[in-house]
């Protein structure tokens, strides 16, 4: 049995970061038609920060020490999208505070915590054009997934997640903004995908580009 | 831009730095500066922490000390302070009996309270929220503005914990008052955020801002200044149309000075308000005058009242002692 435990959390993290760090210009250009242009720059900075900051916290616990590194990150990335993903980080990390090692059902809490966090911040749900429409759809590709086989290994899990991530991303193309300047932007938006939710998928891509090799 | 400091992007924390060489009643948590605490922690005593950001003193900070409060985080000018500040106070300042988190209704300032909220909750450290949402011309009951009302709020919640109660019976008392008071506030001139360097809006040498927020963000109406006694009488009208009291009843008078405003001026308005309040049959008692609530150098005022009950008049006459604020 393949085990996540808190010696991987730094390993999975610097993916994370590799990934976004990877996409951060892509992310800009997109942002910068919708409104801002700064979201590749956020989510760079901030998820470049985290292993950083979870060599920083001296705690046992993974799941707090994720909360923990999430609530920092909201000091180093103090913009709505930095506090979402923070918030994201924070109630995912809760959701898994009494595990020890996270596996496929692990992976499944992580992420419906995650895109509750954000939805709970954000007053945001499923459909608006978020962040939350490639997070949640992830988590629901997952969950449909476990039900069908609940042995799955985690590996096999981020690759679902992954898989669930870029369908949700995919359908942001038909949806309206409702949120933050894209709002202002409709027509810009109308057959794109979201830059947010791309940020998302981005960041669980990284996660499953790392759950995939251990 | 003309004031007194170093550089500009250092003014919070040279603020800050001045406040606690002068005064050893106060502290910082988390080898951060932001991280305002008492120095006096009474075990067993509810912890009630604000925060937000520069530029308002004595808010918020001012209001940390005996018989009000035990702790704020301190955002730059205008800024909310960071979740992670709002935790660390609360790790320092908790006693054993909870925390009452209580602060102005601003978006960012929310956000990191709420955060810092579920961290606590993570480490069993149990904690409530409480906004004040007091300024009448910034839109309905749920998005109103807090400004000088919290100052109501801050001594009930303040009094409250000090006589020993459970953070579910501070955050009653925080609520009614916060519940029984209305402000209305109006701008004269602009104020500088020392690193931007320029006024955050214009007003021309004759005009005045109508339900101006403490950030310069915009009123109901900007017009040629009017007279105090106008002044005074629209923002009761004002005050009285949404929070009506009724003759024979009692209200506390709160006129608050942005900043700018001299103390003289605040007695003529002062004036004004007792006048038209009396004339309408409402007793008055509790009558502050000066800077509860300021926007660092900005001219003009803020009217609050806040109706009374026994209650509500045993928390005002509690003793407070912080290094801005000493009554009775």
């Amino acid at each position: 049995m393949k085990e996540f435990d808190i010696s991987k959390l730094k390993g999975m993290f610097d993916a994370v970061a590799e990934n976004i760090t990877a996409h951060a210009d892509e992310l800009c250009e997109m942002d910068a038609k919708m409104g801002d242009g700064d979201l590749g720059l956020t989510m760079k900075k901030g998820f470049s920060a985290l292993p950083g900051l979870l060599d920083e916290i001296q705690e046992e616990n993974f799941g707090k020490k994720i909360a923990k590194a999430g609530m920092k990150m909201s000091s180093v990335v103090p913009s709505t999208m930095g506090t979402l993903m923070s918030s994201g980080l924070m109630n995912a990390g809760k959701a898994i505070s009494d595990l020890s090692t996270m596996d496929a059902n692990g992976l499944l809490r992580y992420l419906e915590a995650f895109a509750e966090g954000i939805a709970k911040r954000g007053k945001c749900a499923r459909g608006d054009r978020t962040v939350l429409d490639s997070v949640s759809a992830a988590a629901e590709k997952l969950k449909a997934a476990l039900e069908a086989d609940p042995s799955m290994e985690i590996g096999a899990a981020a690759a679902v997640a992954l898989q669930g991530a870029e369908e949700g991303t995919e359908e942001t193309r038909n949806m309206e903004p409702k949120f933050g300047k894209a709002a202002v932007h409709k027509a810009a938006a109308a057959g794109q995908r979201d830059q947010g939710a791309c940020a998302g998928l981005y960041m669980i891509e990284g996660m499953a580009n790392y759950l995939q090799k251990i | 831009m003309k004031k007194i400091l170093n550089k500009p992007e250092s003014y919070t924390d040279d603020m800050l730095k001045g406040i606690y060489a002068a005064h050893s009643e106060v502290k910082y948590a988390a080898d951060d500066l932001r991280c305002y605490c008492t120095a006096k922690k009474v075990p067993g005593k509810v912890a009630i922490i604000t925060g937000g950001g520069t530029g308002h003193l004595p808010l918020f900070l001012g209001y940390v000390g005996e018989g009000l409060l035990d702790g704020c985080g301190v955002g730059s000018v205008f800024q909310s302070p960071s979740a992670e500040q709002i935790y660390e106070i609360s790790k320092e300042v908790e006693a054993g009996a909870g925390i009452l988190y209580l602060y102005g209704n601003y978006t960012g300032d929310i956000m990191n309270f709420d955060m810092a909220a579920e961290m606590c909750d993570m480490d069993d450290i149990q904690t409530m929220s409480l906004v004040g949402a007091d300024d009448v011309n910034s839109g309905a009951p749920e998005v109103r503005r807090g400004v000088a009302g919290i100052f109501y709020m801050y001594k009930a919640a303040g009094a409250k914990a000090a006589m020993m109660g459970s953070l579910e019976e501070v955050y009653n008392a925080a609520k009614k008052a916060g519940d029984n008071a209305r402000t209305v506030g109006f701008a004269l001139t602009p104020c500088i955020i020392p690193e931007i360097g320029k006024p955050n809006f214009t007003l021309e040498e004759n005009e005045m801002a109508m339900g101006m927020g403490i950030h310069g963000e915009p009123g109901i109406w900007n017009g040629p200044i009017k007279t105090a006694a106008e002044i005074a009488e629209e923002s009761l009208n004002t005050l009285l149309g949404d929070m009506p009291v009724a003759e024979g009843e009692e209200v506390s008078v709160l006129i608050n000075g942005l900043g700018a405003t001299s103390v003289e001026e605040q007695y003529i308005l002062c004036g004004n308000v007792l006048d038209i309040l009396h004339s309408k049959g409402i007793k008055t008692s509790h009558v502050y005058v000066g800077e509860y609530a300021t926007s660092m150098e900005m001219a003009g005022a803020s009217i609050t009242i806040c109706k009374l009950d026994d209650e509500l008049k045993s928390y005002l006459d509690y003793p407070v002692k912080t290094p801005f604020i000493r009554m009775n």
